[in-house]
């Protein structure tokens, strides 16, 4: 993928551009698309200090392909999408904001509780401590006061105490304050009260109040999703603020948008608001992208999308051609980590990436990961200073990366430094250094294996009857082995690979929902209340379409509901037949698209019963037309390496023809040992795989899988 | 690389791959199916504390999966298979049964199971049995556990031995009639019931998927291959436990009036390695006893099977075959063995069930330090009481059980205890009433749920603290069952460890507040309240060898108290945890574990 094939500036000097950016733990990707055309893909370091930098690099990579400017580039692009995991690595280091967390009174212990239960892996292990609350005990205070289950206050809110308790905060130096307390969901007056206080008492203190960011009956649920998102708003706000000026210093007018975990993207004002929403930015699109990349080669309905960046490992799935989602998402082990009950789609993260690091421990075990190197120092072959080996130092040293031409050449590797680093693995397991580097790749392979069968094998679906696609800068280097361990024979490699979630960013919807509560019984059904709520939520969708202004999306607009038999405490979501419930016979409809539903996940429904109606969500979807487009009437030539050079596979050091990715077109047969070498991706094709250049110009490896 | 269990050198026409696909995807179906329970049912014990189980059998009753549940429910659902074959030797696809009875292999008549014969290509091949806790199941009192029952017939439950209740996939009326005008609540019933069938059935089209792919035969093959893998992986456990016999007696807390001194429950564990088996004699245990607490045959091995397990220090996978590497022997006629009939069992999932199974750890911890468990914390609290009454706002009467605070875990040879432990039947596995989901679907208000702090048996490792639940019904008068064990005998410590805090049961009234007995059927006035103190978990070897660092951030989480961890651990701390300025004293802290003593 370089200028001579793909990057061609469109004849129309007005037509405008759209750009996504990535902002991974190690690198920053940017894709730039025209009409339906990816046109170009910049890649930069991801710089942790100032993100602004390497944002802002991996732009102007894109623009120079382009023959641009980064101000004329900006200056004739009209949306932007932008996605971070500053969010969640900011949560998983704990490197958040000193949070104080405000619960009604009574109820202090409500994030050590959690929902009780212990993880099933767990059953019979007692030898297991358990974890601390996500707000330590000693900054969780309670505040008397006492909502009832009919929204009822039973116990009013004293001012001056809670005023006492946020001058406490600030002499303790909080800051954020998350607040959560019981049936706010029902009445949000003291909550909405204290966010007042807040802003008298802690002004600039950024807070968020559960029932603005939860609008859900369970009250650990509300408190934890707020204790996380308060915690995340102070470093979160300050990046995106910051972001915002340099895009509108660099020249840019157009309109701002940030992925979030639904796999959707929003306003970046609604999104400082709310960074909970953005714990799967980024890796929320792999799958996005990883679906339009497989329906467009017509590979399969059921699909695992893996992304490997520099530092995690990201899988998600598509079963039946829809992307997966889930409601319980939870970081740490499931029941005892944190939970985050918002929707979102369902990619499991591990520590494991290019950057990940070797050691050897005190018992002589080898160890990679979940410790990375990230970006600076980088892994040492990088040459800024890590000394530490890192998967990526392994790369170098088995030959699987070209040093003198790294990320297309604007960046070379000392692969003497690598050797170094890894020498240090080697003395320590008595082995050669090529046996420690390949050691080191194996390793990170059973992790990432592990996370593909927690997904697939441990829910009872068979990989081999998926499709692979595999993005992210690092996953060519042992996509292959991974593949023919898990028996998957199939595995799309798309042309973008090392920017696929900014890929996904470029076909994702511009998506918005909101959700409004009312509950009412089908036996006593108010029509014009419900219908009320729905006008509601509908100007605040048009509103939400109107601000957005996608360019030549088509907009369209579903109500669901969330609805329960009277006397069940879990909701069903589904959707509305029609958009409004006008007479007897549409209020009918509605409740047996309840029924239907409820059959379908349960296999019973229960028309004796009366149904409970309790939330009515609008969402509105924009879809633009695709981005990735194949090279029409390419023709198969009998591909020529760029260079052979000597790479080791099984502890063979063996010949292997090196490619310049940009000289395959589609029909190239590509057999293995073989590198294909992108401007933003590695490709390493073991001797049992091949790989061929599809009509839609992304690489499709088949691996021996013995079977 | 570990050593390959025999199962999987020997296993022919197995491929290993495809074992895993299969085996993985029956826990799927079973987790699928559980979750389908819990998401569709009424009342709170099964939506929200998840008190049931599912587990999927072969036909002839081998347990092949119990993914995601209380295992104690499910051990005696292969004796409730045998039972079903035995009553209904003409079982048909689209039959559904009903089973309960504890003289059959069921654990106490409030776990009702329905029970779904799976049929492939015409053939009875699985049966699949979804257990649910019942809100209430028709005893005499609005309760579900009866320690005063003086027999099966004074408890007045149901009791249905393979019922049949659907026939080509239609509703049994005249069951459903009876039920109906026996149970309380009966819509809430119905609701769970439907939820029950309805998550069975869902289990009975992902079996008849998973055999349409794979052919039947190449299924059973790959789980039959599982079961022995299960066997083999339990027998190299054993084998690297030491050897030795133990024997542990507890006693459970005296009751009024059936027994005045409590009651001994006595375990004789023998470690085997090498046979690769343990052995629990429970014959050395008193009569049955003319009161609910007597324990089914199916609940006296589950205490001692899941006693033995929580020892095993190494995971094992839980099937058919790591449950033949345990032997137990019982006796007919005692309380804790095999009961007479017409004693009644009404109690049998909780009280002499959590105590045979800390008499287990118990055994297991004379073994030497670095073995067994201390006590567990023994629930059954107010907190976990049965509450009954009318709802004015719905004008309907409820019943259900609460979950609302848990007891604490034990401490272990090498951790604390589990924060959310509960009873040890529930292996921490039930989930917590949610506060604002009890209070939307029953009339009561709870006022608090929190952590006691200097509650958990101290020690090395440290028992989890125990909790305080207060609560009372907001307009009508509550019934409230409660037996609450561990408040005369609270769970002990091993090896020099404390134990945790004894439970206990006020009643707040007027301002003022009284004990309550451990075992009481009352009712609560509209403004009183009941306030429930849970066990915190018994400790683990000497406090004074307590890692110091441990002890401060103890007291940061509230779990104890600066002045306990002076007088009972030996360690100083100076600063505040207001300011977040609490550290330890090291000299200090030396001087107090060099010379001073532990007070206790």
């Amino acid at each position: 993928m370089t200028e001579a094939h793909h990057m061609h500036a469109p004849n129309d000097a007005n037509a405008a551009y759209r750009i996504s950016v990535d902002t991974g733990g190690t690198f920053t990707d940017a894709v730039v698309a025209h009409g339906p055309d990816i046109v170009a893909v910049g890649k930069a370091p991801t710089t942790p200090a100032r993100l602004a930098d390497g944002f802002r690099a991996a732009v102007e990579r894109a623009a120079q392909q382009l023959d641009l400017e980064l101000g004329e580039l900006l200056a004739q692009t009209d949306r932007l999408v932008f996605g971070t995991t500053h969010a969640v690595n900011a949560l998983v280091q704990r490197r958040t904001a000193k949070t104080a967390l405000l619960v009604t009174e009574g109820f202090a212990d409500i994030l050590l509780f959690r929902e009780g239960g212990r993880p099933d892996d767990l059953l019979f292990e007692y030898n297991v401590e358990y974890p601390d609350p996500y707000i330590p005990r000693g900054r969780t205070f309670e505040v008397a006061e006492r909502v009832n289950a009919e929204g009822v206050v039973e116990r009013a809110l004293d001012d001056d105490d809670v005023a006492g308790t946020l001058r406490n905060l600030r002499e303790r130096g909080i800051e954020a304050v998350a607040v959560s307390l019981l049936w706010s969901v029902l009445n949000p007056a003291h909550e909405l009260r204290i966010g007042e206080l807040i802003r008298q008492e802690l002004p600039g203190v950024p807070y968020t109040l559960s029932h603005e960011l939860l609008r859900i009956v369970r009250e650990y649920r509300r408190a934890s999703a707020a204790a996380i998102d308060a915690s995340l708003k102070p470093l979160v706000q300050r990046s995106l603020a910051d972001l915002a000026g340099d895009l509108r210093g660099w020249g840019y007018s157009g309109s701002i948008l940030v992925g979030t975990s639904a796999g959707g993207c929003v306003p970046i004002e609604q999104a400082a608001e709310r960074p909970v929403h953005l714990l799967k930015s980024g890796p929320a699109m792999a799958p996005v992208a990883g679906r339009t990349f497989v329906r467009e080669e017509e590979l399969g309905r059921d699909v695992i999308v893996c992304d490997t960046g520099g530092t995690t490992f990201d899988v998600g799935l598509i079963r039946d051609d829809e992307i997966v989602f889930t409601r319980d998402t939870w970081f740490g082990p499931v029941g005892i980590g944190e939970l985050v009950a918002t929707s979102s789609v369902d990619v499991r993260s591990i520590g494991a990436g290019g950057g990940s690091i070797a050691e050897v421990d005190a018992g002589g075990l080898l160890h990679v990961g979940p410790r990375s190197a990230g970006s600076d120092p980088g892994p040492a072959c990088y040459g800024r200073g890590g000394v530490e080996p890192t998967v990526t130092d392994a790369a170098a040293v088995l030959g699987y990366l070209q040093p003198d031409h790294f990320l297309g050449g604007r960046m070379t590797l000392d692969v003497e430094r690598a050797r170094e680093a890894v020498t240090t693995i080697a003395d320590r397991l008595g082995t050669t250094v090529t046996d420690a580097a390949q050691g080191i790749l194996t390793l990170a392979n059973e992790a990432m294996i592990d996370a593909i069968t927690e997904l697939t094998l441990n829910v009872g679906l068979d990989p081999r009857e998926n499709v692979l696609v595999a993005g992210g800068g690092a996953a060519g280097l042992n996509i292959v082995p991974i593949a023919r361990e898990m028996g998957i024979g199939r595995v799309l490699v798309p042309r973008a690979a090392g920017a696929l979630s900014a890929c996904g960013m470029q076909v994702a919807d511009i998506a918005f929902e909101q959700s409004s509560s009312l509950i009412m019984r089908s036996g006593a059904f108010d029509r014009a209340a419900v219908n009320g709520v729905l006008d509601g939520l509908e100007a605040e969708l048009d509103a939400f379409a109107r601000e957005a202004r996608g360019q030549g999306a088509t907009w369209t607009k579903e109500f669901r509901c969330e609805a329960h038999y009277a006397g069940q405490v879990w909701d069903v979501d589904f959707r509305l037949p029609g958009d409004r419930i006008d007479d007897d016979q549409a209020l009918e409809m509605v409740v047996e698209a309840f029924h239907g539903a409820h059959r379908r996940l349960f296999s019973f429904s229960d028309r004796e019963n009366d149904v409970e109606f309790v939330n009515w969500i609008g969402r509105v979807s924009g879809r633009l037309p695709a981005s990735a487009n194949g090279r029409a009437g390419a023709t198969a030539a009998a591909p020529e390496p760029a260079v052979v050079r000597p790479a080791w596979f099984d502890g063979v050091e063996t010949r292997t023809p090196v490619y310049e990715d940009a000289a395959l077109e589609p029909g190239a047969v590509v057999q293995g040992p073989a590198i294909v070498a992108g401007p933003t991706s590695t490709l390493v094709l073991d001797p049992d795989s091949a790989a061929v250049v599809t009509a839609a110009d992304n690489f499709l490896v088949t691996v021996a899988t013995g079977g | 690389m570990l050593q390959q269990p025999d199962a999987t050198r020997d296993a022919q026409d197995v491929d290993r791959v495809l074992a895993a696909v299969i085996v993985n995807r029956v826990r799927s179906i079973n987790r699928e199916m559980n979750d389908a329970l819990m998401r569709s049912a009424r009342s709170a014990l099964i939506a929200i504390a998840r008190d049931f189980s599912g587990g999927i059998l072969t036909a002839e009753g081998s347990l092949l999966s119990v993914a995601n549940s209380l295992p104690g429910h499910m051990l005696g659902s292969g004796r409730q298979a045998r039972s079903l074959l035995e009553h209904h030797p003409d079982l048909r696809e689209g039959d559904a049964f009903l089973h309960n009875d504890p003289y059959e292999g069921g654990t106490h008549a409030a776990d009702v199971v329905v029970m779904v014969p799976v049929f492939v290509d015409g053939a009875h091949r699985f049966t699949v049995a979804v257990l649910a806790h019942q809100a209430d199941i028709g005893n005499s009192v609005p309760s579900t556990y009866m320690p005063a029952a003086r027999d099966v017939y004074n408890e007045g439950a149901l009791i249905f031995t393979a019922t049949q209740i659907q026939r080509g996939y239609e509703d049994i009326d005249d069951v459903i009639r009876m039920c109906r005008k026996r149970i309380r609540v009966p819509d809430q019933w119905y609701g769970d019931y439907l939820a029950q069938v309805g998550a069975a059935r869902l289990a009975e089209r992902r079996l008849k998927e998973l055999c349409a792919k794979y052919g039947v035969d190449t299924v059973l093959r790959h789980l039959a291959w599982w079961t022995g893998y299960g066997e083999s992986m339990m027998a190299d456990a054993i084998r690297r436990l030491p050897a030795g016999v133990a024997e542990c007696d507890v006693w459970h807390d005296p009751l009024d009036p059936v027994l005045p001194d409590g009651f001994r429950v006595r375990a004789r564990v023998e470690v085997d390695p090498a046979a690769a088996m343990v052995r629990v004699d429970l014959t050395d245990n008193g009569d049955c006893l003319d009161c609910g607490l007597n324990l089914s045959e199916t609940t006296s091995r589950i205490g001692a099977v899941q006693g033995v397990l929580n020892c095993i220090p190494e995971r094992v996978p839980i099937n058919e075959g790591s449950f033949r590497r345990i032997e137990v022997e019982l006796r007919d006629g005692s309380a804790v063995g095999r009961p007479t009939f017409p004693h009644s069992c009404s109690v049998s999932t909780t009280n002499l069930l959590c105590r045979l199974t800390i008499a287990v750890h118990g055994a297991f911890a004379k073994l030497g330090d670095g073995h067994g468990l201390a006590q567990s914390g023994l629930g059954m609290s107010a907190a976990w009481g049965v509450i009954a009454g009318q709802d004015p706002r719905f004008g309907r009467p409820y019943v259900n059980q609460l979950f609302t605070g848990f007891a604490g875990g034990p401490a272990t040879p090498h951790a604390d205890g589990w924060v959310n432990s509960g009873a040890t039947g529930g292996h921490a596995m039930l989930l917590r009433d949610s506060v604002e989901v009890l209070e939307s679907k029953y009339p009561i208000h709870v006022d608090a749920v929190r952590i006691v702090p200097g509650s958990g048996g101290a020690g090395r490792f440290r028992g989890a603290p125990g909790e305080e639940v207060i609560l009372g019904p907001r307009f009508a008068p509550m019934d409230l069952a409660v037996m609450a064990d561990g408040q005369v005998n609270p769970p002990a410590g091993v090896h020099g460890g404390h134990a945790g805090v004894p439970g206990a049961t006020y009643l707040l009234s007027d301002g003022g507040e009284r004990p309550l007995p451990g075992v009481i059927q009352t009712v609560i006035q509209p403004g009183e309240r009941v306030r429930s103190i849970d066990n915190g978990g018994g400790g683990y070897g000497p406090p004074h060898e307590r890692d110091p660092e441990r002890v401060l951030q103890d007291v940061l989480r509230g779990f104890e108290t600066v002045e306990r961890a002076r007088s009972v651990y030996g360690v100083a701390l100076v600063g505040f945890v207001a300011d977040e300025t609490l550290a330890v004293d090291v000299e200090e802290t030396r001087r107090l574990r060099g010379t001073g003593e532990d007070d206790q």
